[in-house]
């Protein structure tokens, strides 16, 4: 039982560090494209889009990263949380203005509707919570 | 010091390595986008070189507009009738083979364009661009902020009727 609780910890360490770093990457490859993509959240004075655009995908590759190299996970998990707490409400206003946007949440070509993007940061934030409780009770080597 | 707070002190670390690592790599963009001075994407290339619809920015759309430009709103009627550019035509991408023949008719194909629809995460008005150049026109433009950019810089927004 612990054993497959074991393995289910850190298949979800794995995917939550897999999806951050590849939404990390997308977007650092294309500042301006995903400064227009803030830019249309219409939440941000000019200026500001694009320092979101120039700094966020870093947060989220260095939150993956740590997540894929198991190292200072819990710390990872709650940042990521908390980032996405922020998506969603951020998401949640998009979708209570009406706006007809693409999330922007994996660069510039992903094509995600804001709805469709709060569902999957929900789930995201769901794995992450499980992440960080189930760390301390699965993180440790097994005594082979 | 409980582990809560360390954690959440880890975290913000973590956060402030990766916001420290994104403006060291990308400080160029970031001073000049407080500075204004933000050029065109590289994207820009012009159309004859490429067959494809180039971008352009606010101020650029300004002065062509200025200039006797066309707008070309690529958004849904009833989204047209809330609210455009001034002067602008209402041609839906999913109309348009529909009403390309009364487009035609309108405006010659020598024409200066700018196309928009709803900003950045909306691909209409490229989609438009690219079939307008395939039926003939010469000079297309696309307005990626389109109409939400526009209304942001507190400029007009004409509603049909209204004027």
């Amino acid at each position: 039982m612990k054993r497959s609780g074991r393995l289910t910890y850190h298949l979800c360490r794995l995917l939550l560090g897999g999806v951050f770093v590849w939404a990390g990457a997308a977007k650092a490859l294309d500042v301006p494209a995903f400064a227009g993509q803030v830019a249309a959240y219409q939440l941000l004075p000019y200026a500001w889009n694009y320092t979101v655009a120039a700094t966020l995908p870093y947060v989220e590759l260095l939150a993956g990263a740590l997540l894929l190299a198991n190292l200072r996970v819990r710390p990872a998990a709650l940042l990521l949380i908390l980032l996405n707490a922020l998506f969603i409400v951020v998401l949640a206003s998009v979708v209570a203005r009406g706006l007809d946007i693409d999330c922007g949440c994996f660069g510039p070509d992903a094509g995600t509707t804001p709805l469709q993007a709060l569902g999957r940061d929900i789930v995201l934030v769901a794995l992450a919570v499980a992440v960080y409780w189930q760390h301390d009770r699965y993180a440790t080597t097994p005594a082979v | 010091m409980n582990l809560l707070q360390r954690t959440l002190l880890e975290s913000l670390v973590i956060a402030v390595l990766g916001l420290l690592a994104g403006l060291t790599i990308n400080h160029r963009v970031v001073i000049d986008a407080f500075a204004s001075r933000l050029s065109p994407p590289v994207t820009a290339v012009a159309p004859a070189a490429t067959g494809l619809p180039q971008p352009v920015l606010l101020a650029e759309v300004r002065e062509l507009l200025a200039d006797g430009a066309r707008p070309v709103d690529a958004r849904e009627a009833a989204q047209f009738t809330e609210g455009h550019l001034p002067g602008a035509l209402s041609l839906p991408l999913g109309e348009l083979d529909a009403r390309l023949e009364t487009f035609r008719a309108q405006v010659a194909v020598g024409e200066t364009l700018v196309l928009y629809c709803s900003g950045y995460g909306c691909p209409d008005s490229f989609d438009l661009g690219l079939l307008l150049m395939s039926a003939g026109y010469l000079d297309v433009r696309v307005f990626e902020g389109g109409l939400p950019e526009w209304r942001d810089a507190g400029l007009p927004v004409a509603k049909e009727g209204g004027r």
